[in-house]
């Protein structure tokens, strides 16, 4: 190769050799500070362009994770109130057998009818529930109470839906539309709105037994158990979303365990190599240092007399 | 006929003259052994021509020719002008990556990917966590503050990184102007410096002298011109180059007439060639950075970058945008949430973060925007990262491999040029033995002349 050395080239390589060793440890060094592979784009522009897309999916998955969890609170809310709801039924329905088979005296029937007007009352108490400060049966007028207590029954929300994104291009219901079970029941007390719902058949039989006709509070009981069919079907549904969320809940945290091991392949430094990489090029490093350090000082005129 | 009776004289003088020319400038070598762009000397001999003695041999009277010694031609540098020309033009590549590479690694620096604060996941959390949990909780006064609040900081980071783009455009075009002025510019003094030690060679070689030490410092010039652009050089009869610059040196090189060389001999041409057409497309720093950003044109590397971040910010002020009015209630018109249409622009709309209700924007509406993660302003986002990233990396491995292609030459040069101290101290032995035994012939002489004179004088 080439003919003649000179001192110049031999220092100006050994020099080259040093530098290159030291910016090969430098990235070496960078990538086992950070534990990642890929610092800025330059190091790996495909990888890169991966990574930026994992981080969104994965943000995406946990966004969807995040919605799962409130939707479930949602509905868990809705779920209790409706059971809490379907006791106060059982109770009134209860009440009204004993009206209906005529022992009873008008005390007595009085009585009761005091007392199913303080389940009505917490019934509505029931539907008012709230998750996070949101109403949750007053469709998606969150920030409106559905029901006021008293004798005004009307119903202050929407149909609308509350909607939670569980996954791309999947939203879910998770609000229960309360009152297509409860109704109206009455605006002004003592007359019924006569929509055949549950709070309707409710101040019925109020105002049957406060009249102490036990033939009106029979026919009443048909409608009762007609009422708290509908109370049982809501309840399913929202068991049933419940479920969906459950589902929705594992399918996200199998993905997100999937991409996450995508993103580190990816980004992440194999430190096990790198350590190996870094020992050795340090080794490199020390090698050309040394080399540096005692070759570059021979030359002739170490082994030739002074007198010449 | 007999033999001048001073001519070994003579004769042992010429090589003492010869061995102490050969010692001076194997010192002249020795002390320049670390002065960059020196090209090592020597010294050339030639026999001097012989005297003819006719009839010198008393026998047959045949004539002879009788050595006379030593003559010292001149003394030459030596030096590969193919090598030179290799290395300027790897040179000029060299300096182009490098400028290319610096310039790149600060806007791909300016990003801040992969990471959370770069604006990739600045949008992840935009979308994702801030318009999502509005969606859930459209009456929260905490997740209100968090739209409006990341959304400010999306469009703050889009201001600054085309603010940090149009920074460095100021870079280029200050660093190129810089280089280029007619008075001052480095171009303009190298150019300088060519024509007036072409003038001082000139001089030198009319009146037959070897202008070593002028030529290695042309030399030197010519090699720091080519930093900045291609340059090709021509030599003269009278040892004047002409050094063409820029896409003229180019098309030089491939044997097109230079009618406006940079350097003509004594005249400098400065207006033909420090011109955007001469420059741009071009090698060296001057072409790199008109590749980057040339301010005549508007176009470059940088404009492309800037553009394609407008681009960004209006696909994302767009698609938010109108996926909050495609998700208006019948009859209703929420304000639209981002202002401005390129990245230097792009805001929050006034009009929500002053809204009572702030922002007014109901679940549906957020839903219909925080669906946008991963759309096309992010897509768009994604592809310029990666365009960054793989122009800094091929940028970075041009360097890498001219710089490499440059050290292997300039050893080559080197090579050639260089001073090797061991030579030099094998040709010291070699010369000062030489003059040594010169001297050792004169004294012989000397001795022979003295005993012949003592013995007629006995």
């Amino acid at each position: 190769m080439i003919g003649r050395i000179t001192q110049q080239m031999t220092a100006q390589n050994t020099l080259a050799g040093i530098e290159s060793a030291l910016d090969r440890l430098d990235t070496t060094q960078q990538e086992l500070s950070t534990g990642k592979s890929i610092n800025q784009p330059s190091d790996n522009p495909s990888g890169t362009a991966l990574t930026l897309s994992m981080n969104t999916q994965l943000a995406d998955l946990s966004s969807y994770s995040n919605q799962v969890t409130d939707g479930t609170g949602y509905s868990q809310a809705a779920s209790t109130a409706l059971s809490d709801i379907t006791n106060a039924v059982q109770r009134i329905q209860e009440l009204t057998t004993e009206a209906a088979n005529g022992t009873q005296t008008t005390a007595d029937m009085q009585a009761s009818a005091q007392e199913v007007n303080q389940l009505i009352d917490e019934i509505k108490q029931d539907a008012n529930t709230q998750y996070d400060g949101q109403y949750v049966f007053s469709g998606s007028a969150t920030s409106t109470a559905p029901y006021q207590s008293g004798s005004n029954d009307s119903y202050a929300g929407n149909s609308g839906q509350v909607t939670r994104t569980i996954g791309p291009n999947t939203t879910l219901a998770v609000n229960a539309n309360l009152e297509s079970v409860l109704g109206t029941g009455q605006t002004t007390s003592g007359q019924p709105a006569g929509d055949g719902l549950l709070l309707n058949t409710l101040r019925n039989i109020s105002d049957d037994m406060q009249s102490g006709s036990s033939t009106a509070l029979n026919s009443d009981m048909t409608a009762l158990s007609t009422n708290l069919n509908s109370l049982t079907g809501l309840s399913a549904n929202v068991g049933a979303t419940q479920d969906r969320l459950q589902m929705a809940s594992t399918r996200i945290q199998t993905l997100q365990a999937s991409d996450t091991q995508v993103l580190s392949n990816t980004q992440d430094a194999d430190m096990a190599s790198t350590e190996i990489s870094y020992s050795t090029q340090q080794a490199a490093l020390t090698a050309a240092l040394q080399a540096g350090a005692s070759i570059v000082q021979q030359s002739l005129m170490n082994f030739l007399g002074t007198s010449g | 006929m007999t033999i001048p009776t001073y001519m070994g004289l003579q004769t042992a003088l010429s090589g003492l003259e010869a061995a102490q020319a050969a010692i001076d400038t194997t010192g002249q070598n020795i002390s320049n052994a670390n002065t960059p762009g020196y090209s090592r000397q020597t010294v050339n001999l030639t026999e001097r021509s012989e005297l003819t003695i006719p009839a010198l041999s008393s026998v047959t009277g045949d004539g002879s020719q009788f050595g006379t010694g030593v003559d010292i031609t001149s003394i030459t540098r030596i030096r590969d002008t193919f090598l030179d020309s290799q290395y300027r033009d790897q040179n000029t590549t060299e300096n182009g990556a490098s400028t290319s590479s610096t310039i790149l690694s600060q806007a791909q620096a300016a990003l801040d990917e992969p990471s959370s604060s770069g604006l990739s996941g600045q949008l992840d959390t935009f979308f994702t966590d801030d318009w999502a949990s509005l969606a859930s909780t459209p009456s929260s006064a905490g997740a209100q503050q968090g739209v409006i609040g990341q959304g400010q900081a999306v469009a703050d980071t889009l201001n600054t990184l085309s603010s940090q783009l149009s920074t460095l455009e100021g870079q280029v075009t200050s660093q190129y102007n810089t280089l280029t002025d007619p008075s001052t510019g480095a171009v303009a003094s190298d150019a300088n410096q060519i024509a007036q030690l072409n003038g001082q060679i000139a001089q030198a070689q009319a009146a037959g002298i070897n202008a070593n030490s002028l030529e290695d410092q042309r030399d030197n010039v010519i090699d720091d011109l080519s930093q900045y652009s291609n340059v090709n050089v021509t030599t003269e009869s009278n040892g004047m180059v002409n050094v063409s610059f820029g896409n003229a040196a180019i098309a030089a090189q491939n044997g097109t007439t230079d009618a406006t060389p940079l350097v003509n001999g004594t005249s400098v041409d400065l207006t033909d060639n420090l011109t955007d057409s001469n420059l741009s497309g071009s090698g060296g720093t001057l072409g790199s950075l008109l590749g980057l950003y040339d301010s005549t044109t508007g176009q470059g590397q940088l404009a492309t970058y800037s553009s394609q971040l407008d681009t960004v910010a209006n696909q994302l002020a767009t698609t938010v945008n109108s996926a909050i009015s495609g998700a208006d209630a019948a009859g209703a018109t929420a304000p639209p949430f981002f202002t401005g249409t390129t990245a230097a622009t792009i805001a929050v709309n006034p009009a929500v973060t002053a809204s009572s209700t702030n922002p007014p924007y109901t679940a549906a509406e957020a839903n219909a925007v925080a669906s946008l993660s991963g759309g096309t302003a992010q897509q768009t986002y994604n592809a310029f990262v990666t365009q960054v990233g793989s122009d800094v990396s091929s940028a970075q491995n041009t360097q890498t491999t001219s710089q490499s292609l440059l050290t292997a030459i300039s050893n080559q040069r080197q090579s050639v040029s260089g001073v090797s101290l061991d030579e030099e101290m094998t040709n010291l032995i070699q010369y000062q033995q030489a003059y040594q035994a010169s001297a050792r012939v004169m004294t012989t002489i000397n001795d022979t002349f003295t005993s012949l004179l003592g013995m007629l004088s006995g």
